[in-house]
């Protein structure tokens, strides 16, 4: 092509390219304007009290943090999510089998949280739990840890 | 087929226009305005002509409606019950009749549904007394309505339901702290009882259970405290009124009601007779009480509470860190102290109280306010069932001496204590001691540490 | 009077419906029929070919229209406030519950007889060419409708509404890469609550009505484009193939060249050159033909008043249910997903990925695939044995998960036919 066809030919090749990063870039705005920044809901990261205030043996559920606190006599403080990860109802822990039920579906998991029977894919989340500078003891519940995971205090 | 077709069209028109009368007729006539006009009725009766007459029969039906909003809440009940503010109502039947004795808890100020339950924003009745499914809050019975007066006021004494203050003395004596928090305070072995009032409506419920925990709750861990029937009822007053919601700030100034009752109260607590005296029962380092509301304005006498060295420049009363109402009270109980009643309050007073008396008896009211006596007994005998601990129960507190020194029993309150398992296979006892380092000060259980060991039995038949 | 003829004149500049130019011009000139033709064949209003199912799921649009912006004026899309609103609806609202009936009877309904469209649309056929991108947007309102269920669902903020939801965006989590982040999107956080609502309303009023509207929109002229209402093929005289040439087909003359004459104005339609895409009439057809006024609309209009008064009837007797207020605390057992889900809901109770991922999106892709999958020609029933089969079977295996979702399971989703006891209803 001459010289003018070229011109012709790359600023409208140019002018194409913006207007599709244009409306590319847009679209990604979009995401991430609906994306929301803060959470009107309980926080992930909370501290729950003192390490005297939970009882060893059978846990102590949290209802607004929807976890449950795990204290044993020679390993230390555990936290598992009492979220099932079937269909998210919450799941009670019974003492006569140590094991975690949910009512909705039969899903049982069992202490370690690991699925035993039912639909849940997987199992149950446990969380970081740490003692923070005051002696509290902080839930971290962006950090899934493993099943073994303890805090001795 | 096409004038069928018409007529169909037709005829399915005029079916419409049937069944949009029909639910504006539907809509039109709810129950509530049968009662209104039966309202009117009664109230026409009472026009003395035909004018007045017609002119209230001739009133519009309307929903009538409180808008509450320091209570949270909308109550629509005086749209049927429309005499409970007109006292000419006093013997109409119901749900027209007057309701006496509302003193300044007038509906048009504090709804219905804040002491009666129910639910306010319905306009039928079965739906506005709360019996209906999905509402978990019906109507009060009226044996268990005065439990709602806790539900604002809750300190002091409320005149007419002694059951509240009861079942708060039970509590705090009785060591339901020990397993339950309350507003913060207390065990976690049991729920926390902070806002049981709102979940747990049903007062028949909550009686069974403070006669029989595990008849209501099967596998619980709490003890059968062998309550009275007086006792479960006091109790589950106080259970009812604990609501946990948030009030306008008008709602939540009248916690206290400024009562002589609780003036007398006040009186004694703050042992106000160590320097004053009334009708000269007393002592005499201080002026003379007897009258003083006639000498003296309220004004005056509340100054005097607040800031006594404004009013009498080198006065040594004491500064008592007292809020309005309580101050209110103490002035209210000035004007009716007598010197017979102040000679009562001086005979119960017993010998003088050394240091070391007011530390163990500090130490004994913190034993019972904590909860110490929900599993240690309000003897220290101990006996409450945890099973598979050693021993089976919560041990006796009454020989404790002979097996720790003060401090280790001091640590012991610190830091908590798990009780040694029976069968280290079977499941954790529910029962243990809980640390109290974050809760009491080291004041504190030093106090319980003296009161423990004033009252260790020497065992006759020690080892 | 001259003036009120004026007037008249100047609204309606139609010619007399007595004449066959007026009934035409009815159609062609104005706005809101327009999308008719002016003249339908007398097989195109069978009802016992269509059933008339797609114009009865469009005016239970419009009901869901008109009643939901009404409903709109007394309701507050904030958790607390929510639930007084609905209780308002209920109690003081003038016809606040019958308007709330309609809005919910109207919803299910659309719903059933979104599904019994497309199953007509199946069975007679009508997908096949060139009507295939046709069922594609067919499909894609399918979805749409169960969107605006599901979001409108929510809106209650009772237990029912609560738990439902969240059962239901935790099916779609399950979604492989992006199951995680579209939950978070919807609900503008981690679980359910304020943002999810607000959202969920947003959606509900807005976004998804809009789309509905122009897929809608675009469903209804390629309706029309592909060669107007199904008509039973079998009934048909003469012809083998009822498939529409689009463009100008190479065998026919050239349509004749006429002079144009100076007093008279051509429509565009009138001028363009070449064969209407639409299918042409043969003489013995002519016959068959009618003009849309009546024919066509006194149909429309009984369908339209039969909807709507059966749709009133049920509203007045039958009341939407309100259970407790929203409580993340307390989970009901069993906590069941909107009837429409419970088939997924109860596929997924068996294996979360299989159930809830791969076998709703095969079906949707299987879906939109079948214009393109079947390659046999023919609207006859007796020629499509095979795939009427496997349709029949596709609905029938999903009414029967949705059966057992709904009734024969109880508490912790145990199996408990319903003579027993049946916890919870699926309205």
């Amino acid at each position: 092509m001459d010289r003018r066809e070229f011109f012709k030919f790359s600023w409208g090749a140019v002018g194409i390219a913006a207007l599709c990063s244009a409306v590319g870039v847009s679209l990604a705005a979009v995401v991430r304007f609906l994306m929301p920044s803060v959470f009107y809901e309980p926080p992930q990261n909370f501290k729950i009290g003192e390490p005297g205030d939970f009882p060893f043996g059978p846990p102590t559920f949290l209802v607004e943090e929807k976890i449950f606190v795990f204290r044993d006599r020679d390993k230390g403080f555990a936290v598992a999510s009492a979220v099932c990860t079937h269909l998210g109802c919450t799941v009670a822990h019974f003492s006569s089998d140590q094991k975690f039920h949910c009512p909705c579906h039969g899903s049982v998991f069992a202490a370690d949280g690991s699925v035993q029977h039912g639909p849940a894919p997987r199992a149950l989340d446990w969380f970081e739990v740490t003692q923070a500078r005051d002696g509290q003891l902080r839930v971290d519940k962006d950090k899934v840890v493993p099943p073994t995971y303890r805090l001795m205090v | 087929m096409e004038r069928r077709l018409q007529q169909l069209f037709f005829a399915l028109s005029l079916f419409a226009l049937v069944l949009i009368l029909a639910a504006g007729w539907q809509a039109n006539t709810p129950s509530w305005k049968t009662y209104q006009r039966s309202f009117l009725q009664i109230e026409a009766q009472g026009e003395p002509n035909a004018v007045t007459k017609a002119a209230v029969l001739a009133t519009p039906p309307e929903i009538h409606q409180v808008l509450l909003s320091g209570l949270q809440r909308v109550d629509r009940c005086t749209t049927c019950h429309l005499g409970v503010e007109d006292p000419t109502m006093k013997n109409a039947p119901e749900p027209f009749r007057y309701h006496a004795g509302l003193g300044p808890h007038v509906p048009s100020r504090f709804g219905c549904t804040i002491c009666h339950g129910g639910q306010g924003l319905a306009t039928d009745k079965e739906g506005a007394h709360g019996n209906v499914a999905f509402w978990p809050n019906p109507l009060l019975s009226r044996d268990y309505i005065r439990a709602s007066c806790g539900r604002c006021h809750k300190e002091g004494e409320v005149p007419g339901v002694p059951e509240l203050n009861e079942g708060r003395h039970l509590f705090e004596t009785q060591g339901c702290r020990g397993c339950h928090k309350l507003d913060g305070v207390g065990g976690s072995i049991g729920p926390d009882l902070t806002g049981e009032g709102a979940n747990r409506r049903s007062p028949d419920w909550l009686e069974r259970h403070f006669l029989a925990p595990n008849a209501v709750s099967t596998g619980s861990a709490m003890p059968n405290f062998h309550f009275t029937k007086e006792q479960a009822r006091d109790l589950t007053y106080y259970m009812l009124s604990l609501t946990n919601e948030e009030m306008g700030s008008y709602f939540s100034s009248v916690r206290l009601i400024p009562s002589p009752e609780y003036g007398r109260q006040l009186f004694v607590e703050k042992d106000c007779l160590a320097c004053h005296a009334v009708g000269g029962a007393g002592a005499k380092t201080a002026p003379d009480l007897l009258g003083v509301t006639k000498r003296h304005s309220i004004e005056w006498l509340d100054e005097q509470l607040v800031n006594p060295e404004l009013v009498y420049p080198g006065s040594s009363m004491p500064e008592y860190d007292l809020e309005a109402n309580a101050r209110k009270a103490l002035v209210a109980y000035m004007a009716t102290a007598t010197p017979e009643d102040v000679q009562l309050v001086l005979s119960r007073k017993t010998r003088t109280m050394t240091p070391e008396d007011v530390a163990i008896e500090a130490g004994k009211q913190d034993f019972a306010r904590f909860g110490c006596v929900g599993c240690h007994g309000t003897e220290l005998q101990g006996g409450v069932a945890n099973p598979n601990a050693q021993g089976g129960e919560v041990p006796s507190l009454l020989h404790v001496s002979d097996d720790y020194t003060k401090d280790e029993v001091i640590a012991i309150i610190r830091n908590g204590r798990v009780p040694p398992m029976d069968n280290a296979a079977g499941p954790a006892p529910p029962l243990y001691m809980p640390a109290w380092k974050h809760v009491l000060s080291d004041e504190d259980i030093n106090r319980i540490a003296d009161y423990l060991w004033s009252k260790q039995e020497k065992n006759k038949d020690a080892w | 009077m001259n003036l009120i003829r004026e007037i008249w004149q100047s609204i309606v500049r139609r010619d007399p419906l007595s004449t066959d130019k007026g009934k035409s011009e009815l159609v062609f000139l104005n706005v809101w029929l327009h999308i008719h033709p002016a003249k339908v064949k007398k097989e195109n209003l069978k009802f016992r070919h269509t059933f008339y199912l797609g114009f009865i799921t469009f005016f239970l649009f419009l009901i869901l229209l008109t009643t939901g912006i009404a409903l709109m004026v007394y309701y507050r899309p904030y958790p607390p406030q929510a639930y007084q609103d609905m209780k308002d609806l209920q109690y003081v609202v003038f016809m606040g519950p019958f308007l709330r009936n309609m809005h919910r009877w109207a919803a299910h309904g659309m719903v059933i007889c979104v599904f019994l469209h497309m199953c007509r649309v199946f069975y007679t056929g009508s997908y096949k060419k060139p009507r295939q991108f046709n069922w594609v947007i067919g499909v894609l309102l399918l979805l749409l409708t169960l969107g605006l269920s599901f979001t409108g669902y929510l809106l209650p903020w009772d237990q029912l509404a609560y738990w439902a939801i969240t059962v239901g965006t935790n099916i779609g989590s399950y979604a492989p890469l992006v199951g995680g982040q579209v939950r978070e999107l919807l609900l503008g956080g981690h679980s359910v609550g304020e943002g999810a609502l607000l959202r969920f309303y947003v959606l509900h009023v807005a976004v998804l009505p809009s789309l509905m509207i122009l897929l809608t929109i675009v469903h209804f002229w390629r309706v029309r484009k592909d060669g107007g209402l199904s008509r039973p093929v079998w009934k048909l005289k003469g012809k083998k193939e009822e498939l529409v040439t689009i463009g100008a087909p190479a065998q026919t003359a050239a349509l004749q060249a006429a002079a144009a004459s100076k007093d008279k104005t051509y429509g565009l339609m009138e001028v363009v050159s070449g064969k209407p895409i639409f299918e042409t009439v043969t003489p013995e057809e002519e016959e068959d033909t009618v003009f849309s006024y009546p024919y066509a609309f006194v149909r429309e209009a009984v369908v339209l008043m039969a909807t709507v008064t059966t749709i009133m009837t049920i509203s007045l007797f039958l009341n939407a249910p309100l259970e407790e207020l929203a409580n993340p605390a307390k989970t009901p057992n069993p906590a069941k997903a909107p009837w429409y889900f419970l088939g997924l809901q109860e596929l997924v109770s068996h294996s979360a990925f299989l159930g809830g991922v791969v076998a709703p999106a095969l079906m949707v892709l299987l879906l939109l695939a079948i214009p393109y999958l079947d390659r046999n020609p023919s609207r006859n029933l007796a020629d499509r044995k095979l795939i009427l089969w496997l349709f029949t079977i596709f609905v029938v295996a999903n009414l029967a998960l949705i059966v057992v979702g709904t009734f024969f399971r109880g508490p912790g989703w145990a199996l408990v036919p319903p003579w027993v006891h049946v916890v919870g209803g699926t309205e």
